[in-house]
């Protein structure tokens, strides 16, 4: 007898396995659905995260297309052609400063980001400060660990970039009348083939600066291990103007 | 003389508009202008009220326990004379013979009835019962001057207004009692938790302040205001009389009608007659609490009911360091919430929201009366007494204790009210039949919920 009841419990459904002798001690809730309150700051974190999402693929592409042995060699036409793709891309996305400031963070972040190829994250983050709405952009990367490379490429006039921590190689190459301000240091090629513009470099400066440079001035607030070939433009080194001037000795140390 | 005004009151939306708020609002009014003089120091939904006026009032309204603390000569005792000669329309001078006096020499025979000598004589049993045991107001002044022993002799009386002697017992159809206490002093013994816990709620009697105070040494006579010898010689009268108890009332109701229509005529201020109480009654059991007063009424009961070590909060078990629900009430308490704590919570809730004209119980109402009714109850553990004792304060001790208590448990609630709801609307859903999980959260009442729904399920 006890078998065959416990046989039959254990054949209803879950649902119906309840004594419908105790009273509902929740019975006034029953009709309670609960509104979701719409707080502000999720939306802000939902917007966030979409516009980070259509970020990072953005870059996802950039590497399919570009990089897709997860090499990538820089020279002038590679450069040229990812920057292109990079537009494609960023082009459709609408994002802000602290958006970019995010996606520098997130490369760093494997779960998030699986690769960081210096070059064309550099290619990346540049093209989206350059089609940013903002006229200014502060980047605070001073925690990065990676130092990113191209960042500054092509800043166009009217645009200020202002990167707080340092930078890697080729820092505001061909830089288009934009003002670029990195607090730290700056590797090697900063400079090289810009146009017009400032390059602000509050700390020390690597190997060819200003090479192929067309015009414009490079500052630097320390010291320059070497300056590039320099077509055209301004170089100071502590206020002091070292190119033109008495040329030092292109790419040698000193 | 209190900045709140009868007309300030007026509210579009809430109960029936008969009147009767206006009226018991006069009564307020009219004590705290003429008869009990004191700063209001509660504030429910921007009206201004006195704690002890406002509480004695709805203990009469609703026959409610009461006890009033304070220092000596602070209107304790007066202010439930006041309220209980207006809202039941007994003279003062009834009021007076009627009240109990905590002594240690207190007997049975003058609180609730003696035997009837002359008929004892002739070989008869019969009772004399005491005005105490009879009349529906019921007072009983120092109570803490009654030894404990003694003290277990009114907890029937006072829990459901049977009174009984040798084979005889009268039942109280409708009654209220007032209990005045003074801080501890050398003749004082400690109300037991029993009867402590029969109390719906405890009201400070507090100092007026000077110049009040000034005011109330400057007029004298207030206690002729609400007298009548020839309506109290009738009352007492009836109440000496033979007659059986219930035509007592009855004919006691007709010389308080007089009475009350007397006050009327002299003072401008309308007592209610029985009938009325008894529709106002009706009207206030009508109210129910809104989901938001019911589930912070809930998560309070939890915290102070909750133990995930022994099941239950329990005095003689001591909360364990380390325990994960450190942060809440249950951890800062030795005993158990009582099944009549909720009873007293929704008793004044409603006689709030009743007399502000609200359609139902919310939060606010609930927030106001809990730590009046939770204060007297709650044994607190002595590192949280010793931790708190000197902070800066206006409420007594307990009183301090209980608003701080309730103002942690509302933070509480404000940060996880919606999410309480939803767990206790899937609990809702699990009872009627729904294969749901019961939700997880971090609160003592979402345990609560899980046992109940696991009660549910065979």
């Amino acid at each position: 007898m006890r078998n065959s009841t416990s046989e039959r419990r254990k054949a209803e459904p879950a649902a119906e396995r309840l004594n419908p002798k105790i009273r509902n001690p929740f019975e006034e809730f029953k009709t309670f659905t609960g509104e979701k309150r719409d707080l502000p700051l999720d939306r802000i974190v939902q917007s966030t995260e979409e516009v980070m999402d259509r970020i990072r693929k953005g870059y996802e592409k950039l590497l399919e297309e570009e990089a897709k042995e997860l090499v990538w060699m820089v020279q002038y036409n590679t450069i040229i052609k990812a920057y292109e793709v990079a537009e494609k891309y960023i082009k459709e996305i609408d994002y802000s400063a602290e958006d970019i400031e995010d996606f520098c963070f997130a490369l760093e972040n494997t779960q998030r980001v699986p690769y960081l190829i210096p070059g064309p994250a550099g290619i990346y983050i540049s093209a989206l400060c350059n089609y940013a709405k903002e006229e200014e952009i502060v980047l605070k990367l001073s925690e990065l660990k990676t130092e990113i490379n191209l960042i500054g490429f092509r800043l166009p006039s009217g645009k200020r970039l202002a990167i707080e921590g340092d930078t890697g190689d080729f820092t505001g190459i061909g830089l288009e009348g934009g003002e670029l301000v990195v607090e730290g240091n700056a590797k090697n090629w900063t400079g090289a083939g810009m146009r017009g513009g400032v390059i602000w470099v509050k700390k020390n400066i690597g190997l060819h600066t200003g090479e192929w440079m067309m015009g414009g001035e490079i500052r630097v607030g320390g010291r320059i291990r070497s300056l590039g070939n320099i077509v055209e433009g301004k170089v100071f080194e502590r206020d002091k103007l070292v190119y033109p001037g008495k040329a030092r000795i292109p790419n040698l140390y000193y | 003389m209190l900045s709140f005004s009868v007309s300030s009151i007026e509210r579009v939306e809430g109960v029936a508009r008969d009147g009767y708020q206006k009226q018991v609002m006069e009564i307020y009014q009219f004590i705290s202008d003429h008869l009990y003089f004191n700063r209001p120091d509660l504030e429910v939904k921007g009206e201004r009220f006195n704690s002890a006026i406002l509480f004695s009032l709805l203990t009469g309204l609703q026959e409610g326990k009461e006890l009033i603390i304070g220092e000596p000569g602070l209107g304790k005792t007066t202010s439930a004379e006041f309220v209980c000669s207006l809202v039941y329309q007994f003279p003062l001078g009834v009021i007076w013979g009627s009240e109990v006096s905590g002594h240690p020499e207190q007997t049975e025979e003058k609180i609730i009835g003696r035997p009837d000598l002359g008929k004892l004589n002739r070989g008869e049993e019969d009772v004399v019962w005491t005005n105490f045991s009879q009349i529906p107001v019921k007072i009983v002044d120092e109570i803490n001057r009654l030894p404990e022993t003694k003290q277990s002799m009114i907890l029937d009386g006072v829990d459901r207004g049977n009174w009984e002697y040798l084979n005889e017992m009268i039942i109280n159809e409708e009654y209220c009692l007032f209990a005045t206490s003074n801080y501890q002093d050398g003749g004082t013994s400690t109300i037991i938790a029993p009867l402590m816990d029969r109390f719906d709620l405890m009201v400070e009697s507090r100092y007026p302040g000077a110049n009040l105070s000034f005011l109330i040494g400057k007029g004298r006579g207030k206690d002729r205001i609400l007298r009548h010898p020839k309506y109290e010689r009738d009352l007492h009268r009836i109440l000496k009389s033979k007659i059986p108890y219930l035509k007592k009332i009855s004919k006691m109701e007709e010389v308080c009608n007089a009475f009350g229509a007397y006050v009327q005529e002299t003072l401008g201020v309308k007592p209610l007659q029985r009938a009325e109480r008894g529709r106002i009654r009706a009207e206030m059991a009508s109210l129910d609490m809104d989901l938001d007063a019911s589930a912070f009424t809930r998560m309070l009961l939890a915290e102070c009911s909750f133990c995930e070590r022994y099941g239950q909060k329990r005095v003689v078990e001591r909360c364990e360091e380390g325990c994960h629900y450190t942060g809440y009430l249950c951890h800062d308490i030795k005993n158990c919430a009582s099944n009549r704590l909720p009873v007293s919570i929704k008793q004044y809730a409603q006689g709030l929201a009743w007399l502000l004209e609200d359609s139902e119980i919310d939060i606010e109402h609930v927030q106001s009366v809990l730590p009046y009714t939770l204060s007297h109850r709650i044994q607190w553990r002595e590192e949280i007494l010793s931790q708190k004792e000197r902070a800066k304060r206006d409420d007594p001790f307990p009183i301090f204790l209980s608003k701080e208590a309730v103002r942690a448990v509302a933070q509480r609630y404000r940060e996880q009210s919606e999410h309480l709801k939803d767990a206790l609307a899937v609990g809702s859903k699990i009872f009627q039949g729904e294969s749901l999980e019961p939700l997880e959260g971090d609160h003592p009442l979402y345990v609560e919920i899980k046992k109940d729904v696991h009660s549910r399920r065979i």
